[in-house]
């Protein structure tokens, strides 16, 4: 489960100091998909990155079952990152050079997952998105955007992380695809039991998740 | 595309580093080649002395015994020179006078040179005697002059002998009708001949080699040295003892060695081997920074991979880590093209470097070569052979040599330039992804991320 509370960033800029995020607090379940609805420059994506741990917040707390994360060092952060984290991004930033399969057991590296089990568990994540054995040695430049979204998808999950951070992971595709991505993200959340949070502008696919919060000048609230 | 032209800068300036590194070898190879040909002698004998001429003052053997204790001389031969004039000895000299000695021979009697036959009328060319404390380098040459004496009968004496006895060129032998065991007399006393050598010079062959002790008490010359030759332990040592020499002994005496010349002399190797430092180390900065802004240009373009590798939880060892195989496969690709290219470019690049920088010496060597030769023969009559290096001017010939040998650098690859080479590609491997590394680390995946 995670617990913020009270979270709070601070960009110092020439201009002045940009609050980006404001006593933010919010729970969620293992297994439950959360939307984050907001305008362009309203702070969520700098929520998924104190959420990430990629930023370190001004202060505030993050607990995932029951560890604080926001006080963890570097390499805590990174181990964090490896293990409990799965990111999809709205470019999907996939490794050019390497093929499908072999960006998902790069995620299964970096967790340290057995090594011998490492092939068998990139084949069990793209098949699970629904690609197979040709498209999964296809390098990225090679599948489509939605094709790349699920290598990413795949990726993400792989390593069984507890916490799946999705920036506008339907951005780039049409409605079609992002509709079959969105219900993947779900269908993934509750298979794996993990908590994903999904920022999003797209209402549309803010409605299909669990719960949703909108954020505005860095203040997050719940919309019921 | 990029990775092939990097690859390709990489193979031009490793190319010219191993092409100077070989071209360094092969001159610093030369260079040693021949300060060791030229010996690790320095010769000291009396302040205007000219040879069996004579000239100035004889030197004291203290003196000379005292150079031992000098740092890194090994050991110091002693020799008297002192001609035996057909009044002193029994001996009659197989050189003949020739038209010129004729010529002092038959002068008017009022001007008359001693040594020349003064006003006799009948010229004869005295005998040379040379006493020396070291028989065994004189009979395989330096003393003599000759350079090639070798034993070919009897046996010689002993260092510190002090016996009436002597070992006689072949020549002089022949004409002498001396063989082992034979008698002569010099000085009023009976010297008994305990070996013959043979140089294969007739000039050189015409001489009697005495112990030094022995000599200086016939010749009434005692602690008298016309000539002491001080062996260095280490050709690069031999330029501090001439110079510690001259210091010990002042201006009572002239301290040569070859070395001095031969400095001269490799003068246009020690530019080239300059030149080749240089361009050596200019071509492995010049690599190094083509790698490092090659390795700049690649990890910027590649920052939201870096990010996305951080997001993924990469150490940034393991990111940095993938960089530097990176940049040490194009250093290693580039490497093995420059090696190859270097090593084939070395020799002609060497030959016009040497060429280039040697050719204003080689004009001012030739006038020191041939006014060299036979000068410190003024008395040499026809028929005379130019001993083959070692005594006076003669040496100048060898080092004529020198020049020639400029021409003839031979360039090899060696285990030593491999090792380099390597050395080289590590170094500047190293030096490409230190900045690759320090860049990686400071990428921080939120900003990345966040400029999409």
């Amino acid at each position: 489960m995670l617990k913020v509370k009270n979270l709070n960033k601070t960009f110092r800029t020439p201009a002045g100091d940009v609050h980006a995020v404001r006593d933010v607090s919010f729970d969620a379940d293992n297994g439950e998909m959360v939307a984050i609805v907001g305008a362009s420059g309203s702070g969520k994506s700098t929520l998924l990155a104190l959420l990430g741990l990629l930023d370190a917040p001004d202060n505030g707390s993050i607990d995932l079952d029951g560890v604080e994360l926001a006080s963890l060092d570097g390499s805590g952060r990174t181990k964090y990152r490896s293990h409990q984290v799965g990111f999809v991004f709205q470019q999907f930033n996939l490794i050019p050079n390497l093929s499908a399969k072999e960006n998902v057991l790069l995620a299964l590296e970096y967790s340290h997952w057995p090594k011998a089990d490492r092939a068998r568990r990139a084949d069990e994540m793209l098949d699970l998105v629904g690609l197979n054995d040709d498209k999964a040695q296809r390098r990225p430049a090679r599948l489509s955007g939605g094709e790349q979204q699920r290598v990413a998808i795949a990726r993400a999950f792989a390593a069984q992380p507890q916490l799946i951070l999705a920036d506008e992971p339907t951005g780039s595709l049409d409605k079609s695809t992002g509709q079959k991505i969105v219900e993947l993200l779900r269908s993934a959340a509750s298979t794996q039991r993990a908590t994903v949070l999904v920022v999003t502008h797209d209402d549309k696919v803010a409605r299909q998740a669990d719960r949703r919060f909108e954020i505005d000048d860095g203040v997050m609230a719940e919309v019921s | 595309m990029r990775s092939i032209g990097v690859v390709v800068i990489l193979a031009v300036a490793i190319a010219l580093s191993i092409s100077m590194l070989i071209a360094r070898d092969a001159v610093t190879s030369k260079i040693n080649s021949v300060k060791s040909s030229t010996g690790t002698t320095v010769t000291v004998s009396p302040k205007g002395f000219f040879g069996f001429n004579g000239g100035g003052t004889p030197l004291k053997a203290s003196t000379i015994d005292a150079l031992l204790n000098l740092k890194n001389v090994v050991s110091v031969q002693e020799s008297l020179s002192e001609e035996l004039q057909s009044s002193n000895t029994s001996l009659k000299s197989p050189t003949p006078a020739g038209s010129l000695g004729q010529q002092f021979g038959g002068g008017s009697s009022s001007s008359g040179n001693s040594n020349f036959g003064g006003g006799t009328g009948t010229f004869t060319i005295p005998v040379r005697v040379i006493g020396t404390n070291s028989p065994g380098t004189a009979l395989v040459g330096g003393a003599n002059g000759g350079g090639t004496e070798k034993l070919t009968s009897g046996k010689s004496f002993s260092s510190t002998s002090s016996a009436d006895v002597a070992v006689v060129g072949a020549t002089l032998a022949s004409k002498n009708k001396l063989t082992v065991g034979s008698t002569f007399t010099a000085y009023g006393t009976t010297i008994t001949v305990v070996g013959i050598y043979n140089s294969g010079s007739t000039f050189a062959d015409s001489d009697v080699l005495m112990p030094l002790a022995t000599l200086q008490t016939l010749a009434k010359a005692t602690g008298d040295v016309t000539n002491a030759t001080v062996t260095v332990n280490n050709v690069n040592n031999v330029a501090s003892v001439t110079k510690a020499v001259t210091a010990k002994i002042g201006s009572k005496a002239d301290v040569t060695s070859t070395q001095a010349t031969t400095e001269a002399e490799l003068a246009p190797l020690n530019s080239v081997k300059t030149i080749s430092t240089y361009t050596l180390i200019g071509a492995i900065i010049g690599a190094a920074i083509i790698l490092l802004l090659s390795m700049l240009m690649i990890v910027r373009e590649r920052r939201r991979e870096v990010g996305v590798l951080k997001a993924l939880g990469a150490p940034n060892r393991s990111i940095i880590g993938q960089f530097i195989a990176e940049s040490t496969t194009f250093t290693v690709l580039g490497a093995i093209v420059g090696f190859v290219v270097g090593a084939l470019l070395s020799s002609p690049i060497a030959s016009a470097l040497v060429s280039s920088t040697s050719n204003n010496s080689t004009s001012n060597q030739t006038g020191f070569v041939r006014g060299g030769g036979g000068r410190a023969f003024a008395g040499g009559a026809s028929g005379f052979t130019p001993p083959s290096g070692g005594f006076r001017g003669g040496g100048a010939l060898r080092f004529g040599g020198v020049s020639n040998t400029l021409d003839t650098l031979h360039t090899s690859v060696g285990w030593s330039t491999l090792t380099y080479a390597f050395v080289i590609a590590i170094v500047i491997a190293a030096l490409g992804s230190t900045v690759a590394a320090a860049t990686i680390v400071r990428i921080r995946p939120a900003e990345v991320l966040r400029s999409e």
